[in-house]
């Protein structure tokens, strides 16, 4: 026996190593297993193994004759572009076709991919898995110039674009009861996917995937199934959001991970028309692009590809040059949402930069996967990089007027004023203000029921407004900020964003309510168009007393922090139906609707329940979940006494549940549809201004100054802020 | 063989807590001075210790001095004018010539007087000339902004600068000279031994002692 | 003449003159240039302007200036222009008390200015010498202008120095004296700051004239670019203006730390008030931060005290081996 050989194990010592290991094996199995199992049976959710029609294997011939297409277009694209167009036609022709076959031309033109995947073998492309076959890790660069190796996968499936949550801090985010979102120990998940529209999270699970029928008048009747649903966009999660990141513990399984559509992002020839729903075996799910086509097209990202999802939420689906709005779908079209969320469009016809070809990548400079949003941020959106800045100044400096001779004075507002609020002069004009949601109208030409736009408007002061920002915001998304005067006279939560004072809006909701009324007679135009212009009427006094109180206690400080200046923000409110045993002063837990039966049936109270019947909602409505999170999430609702569990669906019948606008509009940010030419002076400085800065908190005296112009005046003649002649 | 009790309990540890904060400040103030030399304690560290001990050595000055006027230590440092320096050139001659001799030493310590007239002298000087001023220079480092702009036209930070410098370049050569001396004794160890136990023994009997009036 | 801005002025203009103008209601007198006075007459004819010259009060003049932002880039430099003024920084200045119109004087209250009147250099020595307390005050603005005569900012031929001015480092509408107290940091940080904004390069560490420097951060946040590069002088100015070369600049350590004991003195008795003010008492007396690396060092002494300190231990050393010698003598005898 060798000196140091180990003595055997005593037969004690051997028990215990055995029943270790068996304990580990069981854990190991728990949560591999048997946690994820009883997770989806908790949920009532499933995943599946995903199969795509477009994910084919393509011959070598078919390849070839695929690459040879690819590489031609390229090459006629470039050589065109190329080519000066000043000179006789067929000159030009064959001028682009030697340029065309110039072999360094060929090789810096055609799409790289193409020679990659011609040297790997690969002729068909399998989603992730493709891709990870070569990009299993990536380089991600640090601002700070440091580079770390991360594992692609990994990199992906904890960003934001996957999880559209987060369980960490870097909210800018405050509750209503005056704590920053996450700041606490208790951190629970809240982002996108669970905004307080709609139980948190039960829009994204009731109305992640659905078909419509839809009976479109011009097509004489006839069924029509249409593509509805928030994973149109997202690219976690298949027949329901990818959920299990919420939890404490447990892993997205590997068949959402394989789900992930790499190439909606990355790849140039994308065909917006696989984007439509799916109906298989295990149920509803979003359809993808994997064909080879889009795979070796992967390139560069490009503005192009972050539009093919952004222009939804900037310039909105009807928006006229967004290009994924043109192809809806081969089959299964989805439906384009009618006015626009923002009415802010980036693109070459209304952004200066999209004009000089500057991509988002440029301002939004990711890390990996991770994409910067910037430091503010109102609405509550979870944020990969939160301490990174998108800001003009990055790029523009503090001093960015360099034309006008006024430049001086016009550098001299950056202080006070985002550059957004003199270069965004207007949003479009279906930028919808206020939606009801609990009165539906029939839409002939999309043979739906939509939910109704009782008021549209991208003007000044009427469909955005002007409000001081430090880069926080509320739970119910409402920028904080104050004037630097620190006066409590500034008090937009109960002014501007809570009352709706222009009488032509008042006009034009009552136009609308009478026109509603119609279809429901139950509606009494009077009180309809006060609940739409003064939310706060819909308030008990004791509840606007408390209000007025949290504002004063809770959010005061939070508006005073920091450097606010004033931006431009769109103003948004709905009405939806109300859970009214989670009430606060600052609205009632929203309920959710199914999108199938509310565009088919344009019955709101039926589709409520139907979505409100799903598993995932009456979980929701139980102790655990409200111990896990909700309770916290009502506390930063600013309703302090946890959640009520009580479920508001009793046999069959709605309890408990109003219909109310939201005590408050959202204003949500507008940073796009950059114009070149700002506004003019007298645009804010005149009595009649865009510019309300007696509700900016500003002094009776400062006010007068402010909306004179009498410096400039003695100049003669108006102050123009681009002058024709200097 | 006699043996005498010559120093107190609290003499002796005034001593030692003395010769510790000695050491340290020898130390500390070199690795300042000299600061950069590789062989010292680093700056930051050596300022504190000075600093700390210094603030010692003033407390433990003052004790010293308040325990010479209120025991009868003090009457050791009691200058006896009558054959002043007729000891003291005895006391000379011994250890530049007598010590190579062989001669006896000319001096016993006595319950009277336990120092010789060279040591009492040098004493005298350190405790009452030179540690004032060190310990004067050395707050005056301190509190540097209590003291006028410039001392005899020289900016004050300076003057005392130079004098803390000069200071503490003879107490380095007292310390070095005091260590030597105190080989000095019947045997090498005589004068150490007395001051941690208190007791000065020696062999030989008193033959040649002076009794001073 | 030795007022330096207008000094400048007239070597643009050589054939012009200087005078000097009193204003109206003020007695304060104001040098501006001939040429500057023959301007301001021309554009009265040619434009009058309603209102009274002196109506531009602080108040009217901050409506616009204290944006933080007013500022542009010179479109022949591309450096940022900043005309901005922060009212509660030029409050506490030391020209908080003026009113605007006592150093600008014009046609200020049209928007824009004109352009002549924009580019006018006001000069301090004018100003501040001529004031009747001038002997009482802690800087003598004519010792100043004779340091400053010979600085390098004022006799360097470098295109970088063209249109140097007091205000260059001295902002009028922020300057103000650092105090005791304040973090002294805080001050070494602001004082250098006027330094960099123009000397960036400094910071490079690619092209880094202070690389010889050992330590070189912890000088850069404990001393002045001052300490070094401006003389030391003997007039009872804190600091002299009269700014050195590099090459004439200090470069020697034992100038500072240890041989030349003046510079030492002002920063240690600074720092000493500096702790005082800030840790106490009893922190001063166990920390002492103030203490400066070779604060006691002088050589001279250092060689007496160590040579001495050697031939005491030699004589030791030989008088242990005399009695060594007659130990064993003595063990002989026996």
């Amino acid at each position: 026996m060798p000196p140091f050989a180990l003595k055997p194990l005593s037969a004690k010592t051997q028990r215990r190593l055995i029943v270790i290991a068996v304990v580990l094996t069981v854990l190991i199995i728990a949560y591999k297993v048997i946690y994820p199992l009883a997770f989806e049976s908790y949920v009532g959710k499933t995943n599946a193994l995903l199969t795509y029609d477009s994910s084919r294997e393509l011959t070598k011939t078919q390849f070839d004759a695929l690459a040879q297409e690819l590489s031609m277009d390229a090459r006629q694209r470039k050589a065109d572009a190329m080519v000066r167009t000043d000179q006789k036609p067929f000159a030009r022709r064959v001028k682009i076709e030697m340029l065309m076959n110039t072999p360094s031309f060929i090789r810096d033109t055609e799409p790289s991919h193409i020679k990659y995947f011609r040297d790997a073998g690969i002729r068909r492309y399998d989603g992730p898995e493709t891709c990870l076959r070569c990009h299993a890790s990536i380089q991600v660069k640090h601002p700070d110039g440091t580079i770390k190796t991360v594992a692609t996968l990994d990199d992906i499936v904890n960003s934001v674009h996957f999880k559209f949550q987060s369980g960490a801090s870097g909210f800018s985010t405050y509750g209503y009861d005056g704590r920053r979102v996450n700041s606490g120990l208790h951190k629970i998940p809240v982002g996108k996917i669970n905004r307080a529209c709609g139980i948190p999270g039960s829009f994204t699970w009731t109305g992640w995937a659905a078909l419509v029928k839809s009976h479109s008048e011009p097509d004489g009747g006839t069924v029509t199934l249409r593509s509805e649903g928030c994973g149109q966009c997202h690219i976690g999660g298949n027949y329901q959001p990818a959920t299990e990141k919420m939890m404490p513990i447990g892993d997205v399984p590997g068949e959402a991970k394989e789900g992930i559509d790499c190439l909606i992002c990355h790849s140039a020839d994308y065909d917006m028309n696989q984007r439509h729903v799916i109906q298989d075996k295990q149920g509803l799910r979003w359809n993808q692009d994997r064909s080879l086509r889009a795979a070796l097209t992967v390139g560069s990202i490009r503005s192009e590809n972050c539009l093919r999802c952004h222009q939804h939420n900037m310039g909105g689906d009807a928006y006229a040059h967004n290009a994924a709005a043109q192809s809806l779908g081969h089959v299964n079209q989805r439906i384009l949402h009618q006015g626009a969320k923002r009415g802010n469009p980036f693109s070459p016809q209304d952004d200066v930069h999209a004009a000089a070809g500057i991509q988002c990548t440029d301002c939004h400079l990711p890390e990996g996967h991770k994409i910067p949003r910037g430091r503010k941020g109102v609405d509550l959106v979870a944020n990969d990089l939160p301490t990174k800045d998108v800001t003009c100044e990055s790029c523009h400096t503090q001093a960015p007027h360099n034309q006008s001779k006024y430049k001086a004075l016009l550098n001299g507002h950056i202080a006070r004023l985002a550059c957004e609020t003199c270069h965004i002069k207007e949003l479009e004009t279906d930028n919808v203000v206020l939606r009801d949601w609990v009165h539906p109208t029939w839409d002939p030409q999309e043979g739906i029921f939509e939910p109704t736009d009782i008021y549209r408007s991208g003007k000044p002061g009427k469909g955005f407004t002007f409000l001081w920002f430090n880069g926080n915001g509320t739970f119910l998304a409402n920028a904080l900020g104050n004037n630097p005067n620190h006066s409590d006279a500034y008090n937009p939560l109960m002014q501007q964003v809570a009352r709706i004072d222009d009488p032509e809006i008042i006009a034009a909701v009552r136009a609308k309510a009478t026109e509603l009324k119609r279809q429901y007679p139950d509606i009494d135009v009077e009180t309809y168009v006060r609940a739409a212009t003064d939310p706060l009427s819909q308030l008990a006094p004791e509840m606007l007393a408390k209000r007025e109180a949290m504002i004063q206690h809770n959010l005061r400080p939070v508006m005073n922090q920091g450097e606010s200046r004033i931006y431009p923000f769109k103003l948004f409110n709905a009405m939806m139906y109300e859970d009214m045993s989670n009430q606060g002063p600052f609205g009632a837990m929203i309920l959710p609707f199914d999108y199938a039966s509310y565009y088919e049936t344009g019955d709101a109270q039926a589709s409520v329940k139907k979505a409100i019947s799903d598993q995932i909602v009456q979980r929701m409505y139980q102790e655990p979940f409200k111990l896990y999170m909700m309770d916290e999430f009502m506390s930063y609702f600013g309703i302090t006494d946890g959640w009520k569990t009580v479920y508001p669906l009793v046999d069959g019948k709605l309890k408990n549940v109003e219909p109310h606008w939201m005590r408050q509009m959202g204003t949500l940010m507008v940073n796009h549809g950059i114009q070149g030419k700002g506004r003019d002076c007298i645009e804010c400085h005149s009595p009649d201004g865009v510019m309300n800065f007696r509700q900016l908190g500003y002094s009776p005296e400062r006010v007068v100054e402010l909306e004179a112009t009498d410096i400039v005046e003695k100049t003669g003649g108006e102050m123009r802020v681009n002058p024709v002649t200097e | 063989m006699t043996s005498l009790y010559l120093y107190a309990g609290w003499v002796r540890a005034w001593h030692w807590l003395n010769a510790l904060l000695f050491l340290m400040l020898m130390l500390s103030g070199a690795s300042m001075h000299f600061a950069g030399a590789g062989w010292l304690l680093n700056f930051a560290v050596a300022r504190p210790i000075h600093n700390i001990a210094g603030i010692l050595l003033t407390l433990g000055w003052i004790g010293f001095v308040v325990g010479n006027l209120t025991t009868d230590n003090g009457r050791h440092y009691r200058v006896h004018l009558r054959g002043f320096l007729q000891r003291l050139f005895i006391q000379g001659r011994y250890y530049a010539w007598g010590i190579f001799h062989n001669a006896p030493h000319p001096f016993h310590p006595s319950a009277e007087m336990k120092l010789n007239t060279l040591q009492q002298l040098s004493y005298l000087g350190v405790m009452y000339l030179l540690m004032p001023l060190l310990i004067l220079s050395g707050w005056g480092f301190l509190f540097s902004i209590y003291l006028p702009e410039t001392l005899f036209g020289l900016g004050s930070i300076w003057v005392v600068a130079m004098m803390h410098l000069t200071v503490a370049y003879f107490l380095v050569l007292f310390v070095l000279v005091h260590l030597y001396i105190i080989t000095t004794g019947e045997t090498l160890t005589t004068n150490l031994l007395a001051m941690i136990t208190g007791w000065h023994r020696e062999q030989e009997a008193q033959t040649h002692m002076e009794t001073p009036r | 003449m030795t007022n330096l801005s207008a000094k400048r002025t007239n070597m643009r203009n050589p054939d012009t003159q200087t005078d000097n103008v009193r204003l109206k209601g003020r007695h304060f007198p104001v040098r501006l240039s001939l040429i500057n006075v023959v301007m301001l007459a021309l554009l009265a004819t040619a434009q009058p302007v309603a209102g009274e010259s002196q109506a531009t009060d602080h108040q009217a003049c901050l409506r616009c200036h204290a944006m933080a932002t007013l500022s542009y880039r010179d479109p022949g430099t591309g450096n940022m222009i900043n005309l901005s003024v922060n009212p509660q920084v030029l409050s506490h200045s030391v020209h908080g008390e003026l009113a605007c119109a006592e150093c600008h004087e014009g046609e200020f209250d049209r928007y824009p200015h004109p352009e002549n009147r924009v580019r006018k250099t006001r000069s301090c020595v004018g100003c501040h010498e001529d004031r009747d307390d001038a002997k009482d005050r802690v800087y003598a603005f004519k010792t100043i202008d004779a340091e400053y005569a010979k600085s390098i900012h004022a006799t360097s031929d470098s295109a970088d120095v063209k249109g140097f001015s007091c205000h260059s480092c001295h902002d009028p509408h922020r300057f103000r004296a650092s105090k005791v107290g304040e973090p002294l940091a805080d001050i070494v940080r602001d004082d250098n700051q006027v330094c960099l904004s123009c000397h960036e390069k400094v910071r490079d560490p690619v092209s880094d004239p202070h690389a010889w420097l050992p330590n070189r951060e912890k000088h850069w946040t404990a001393v002045r670019c001052l300490d070094c590069h401006a003389p030391l002088t003997g007039n009872g100015q804190r600091i002299s203006h009269q700014i050195l070369k590099a090459k004439d600049s200090n470069r020697d350590c034992v100038n500072c730390h240890s041989k030349e004991p003046r510079l030492l003195n002002r920063l240690y008795q600074y720092r000493s008030k500096a702790d005082l003010a800030n840790q106490g008492w009893f922190n001063k007396a166990i920390f002492n931060d103030a203490y400066v690396v070779g604060m006691s060092r002088n050589p001279r002494l250092d060689l007496i005290g160590l040579s001495v300190i050697g031939l005491t231990l030699l004589v030791l050393v030989a008088h242990g081996f005399g009695r060594y010698k007659a130990y064993q003598r003595s063990r002989g005898i026996k």
